[in-house]
């Protein structure tokens, strides 16, 4: 275990990185990795997340863009265009798209062992031999592969809720479940603001004050905020409790800092990297719901991660637990296989919808036929590869030098 | 020979749809062309189809599942979406298609369309005219039709 990838700690201030804002989807990770990641050579349960970076709004100016030929339409230098969305032409390497390059097997079929029948179907409208291409030739579709970055602590979201304070009637406090691998503090805050590199500002500091607690390392630990310290709802207004304020304000805010990170294996890019007490933080949004009751939930909106700099925000891929849970060779475990060859593991995630469904072999077929998410339908706009068990991906991030990040592996 | 190259997706499903068919439905490969199934769907519970056994024929493209597989009842049935060749308006079939969805979900798919037709997306358009003017009538057709055409025999 050791930092791998230190040389990408500040790569949020590289230029490719900021012509990459304007369309870059939110990071991608998964949350429901820990369970199912036993066997990996930390077996005190450390969290693997698999992330792409979302660059952090701006307070830096972005850097002047490269100069550019007029052919690359996305502000994006010709070596790195392979790394970002858009509708440039594929690299040389991949073969030219056809709509329908099936279509001279057809009437072989039709000739070949079944009834002449056959000839008719296609309903007034005749098949066509392969699902169209909604556009024409279909776009070049980003492949990208995952690197893996280690997140020290985690809030597990769906744990996250306000109690009743019993020593303070009318006050709530809010408790949830967390996993740590280190020790580190607990911040919870309410109303509450992002800023730069993983700051948080509570906005109604004199109404209420935020408290922080240090806590021990340890799995499914749970935590709960001191008596007293709590939230008075019917001190505020319902609007200001159930939905996110004026310039990302959100009603609640707990912010999970690891005191220290394993740092004592930077060997990575040899940068410099800065040895920073807390270079390992999770923020995790939420806003009230209130109930028929009169009761408020807690429904967490965002959990953000910062690692060495770098900041993620953390999204679930439906369908990776299953395909990663362990390896199924006899192909019985459906759920597991990709749902178009049937038979390999899925590896590969769709974007925006983050459904991992595919094996990477069949996405690159897929993403020649069409640009449908074979699951929700949605437009493909990139493919993200998660190779789970691969210790071995350095040569990817070599050709890979995007905003992902391997802290670890 | 079209068996041979199969691809291990089609043995898989066909493997599949022998082991645990779905309820109502069986599936099952020619000999001679392993992408040609013979499927016989029962008419579900609670639909004029009901009591009814349809034969379907099922073929899978050389695209597929990149394509559709293509479906045709062979049995005769009074439905909206389907016309009198046993074509079937179904868009899961065409446009709506997604490789994620097999023979199975095809055929269930299909055995729903019986439960639920919708004669404001007809392929047959007299018994679309019929379904929306005389929806009783249209449905004693259907149930007449099953009787003659779909008794199992």
């Amino acid at each position: 275990m050791g930092n791998t990838g230190s040389n990408r700690g500040r790569r949020r201030n590289h230029p490719s990185n900021h012509s990459n804002t304007g369309e870059q989807i939110n990071g991608v990770t998964t949350q429901s990795l820990q369970e199912s990641l036993p066997q990996l050579e930390n077996s005190a349960g450390n969290r693997y997340v698999f992330a792409a970076a979302t660059p952090y709004p701006p307070p830096l100016p972005p850097p002047p863009p490269p100069p550019q030929p007029p052919q690359y339409p996305n502000n994006i230098s010709p070596p790195q265009y392979y790394h970002y969305s858009g509708h440039y032409p594929p690299p040389q390497s991949m073969p030219t798209p056809l709509p329908a390059p099936f279509l001279n097997h057809h009437s072989q079929h039709n000739n070949f062992h079944h009834p002449p029948h056959h000839l008719n179907w296609g309903g007034g409208v005749r098949y066509p031999a392969a699902p169209m291409p909604s556009v024409a030739p279909t776009p070049y579709i980003e492949h990208q592969k995952a690197v893996t970055i280690r997140n020290d602590v985690n809030l597990k979201k769906e744990t996250l809720r306000v109690d009743p304070d019993d020593e303070n009637p009318g006050m709530f406090l809010v408790g949830f479940t967390f996993d740590a691998t280190v020790a580190g503090s607990i911040s919870v805050m309410f109303f509450a603001k992002e800023g730069f590199d993983c700051n948080l500002t509570a906005t109604k500091e004199n109404l209420i004050q935020p408290i922080t607690v240090s806590f021990k390392e340890g799995l499914g630990q749970k935590f709960r905020q001191p008596p007293g310290t709590g939230i008075n709802f019917s001190a505020f207004e319902e609007i200001q409790l159930v939905k996110v304020g004026e310039s990302e304000v959100y009603p609640l805010a707990v912010k999970a800092d690891a005191s220290c990170c394993s740092e004592n294996e930077s060997s990575g890019g040899g940068d410099g990297q800065k040895k920073v007490g807390s270079r390992n933080s999770q923020i995790t949004q939420a806003i009230m719901e209130k109930k028929e009751s009169g009761e408020y939930h807690v429904r967490v909106v965002k959990q953000i991660l910062w690692v060495n700099g770098v900041r993620y925000e953390l999204q679930e891929i439906y369908g990776i637990g299953n395909s990663i849970d362990n390896d199924c060779e006899d192909g019985t475990d459906q759920g597991k296989e990709c749902v178009i060859c049937l038979s390999e593991p899925r590896d590969t995630t769709v974007l925006p919808c983050r459904h991992m469904c595919m094996c990477s072999e069949c996405a690159n077929v897929l993403r020649l036929q069409t640009n449908r998410c074979p699951i929700c339908r949605q437009p493909v706009e990139r493919l993200l590869e998660i190779k789970v068990n691969n210790h071995d991906d350095k040569p990817e991030e070599h050709q890979n030098s995007t905003p992902e990040s391997s802290i670890n592996e | 020979m079209a068996n041979s190259n199969l691809p291990r997706r089609i043995i898989k499903e066909t493997q599949r749809l022998l082991s645990e068919p779905a309820p109502g439905i069986s599936a099952s490969p020619s000999e001679d062309n392993m992408r040609y199934f013979n499927v016989m769907v029962l008419g579900p519970t609670q639909s004029p189809y009901e009591g009814g056994v349809f034969k379907l024929e099922l073929f899978l493209p050389e695209e597929y599942p990149m394509a559709a597989p293509k479906v045709r009842f062979l049995t005769k049935i009074y439905h909206p979406n389907i016309d009198k060749l046993g074509r079937i308006c179904l868009d899961i079939l065409k446009d709506k298609w997604s490789p994620a969805l097999q023979i199975r979900t095809v055929l269930l798919s299909i055995q729903a369309l019986l439960s639920a037709p919708n004669p404001d997306d007809p392929l047959s358009e007299n018994i679309a005219k019929h379904w929306k003017a005389n929806e009783v009538e249209a449905v004693e057709t259907a149930k007449e039709w099953t009787r003659l055409y779909a008794s199992g025999a």
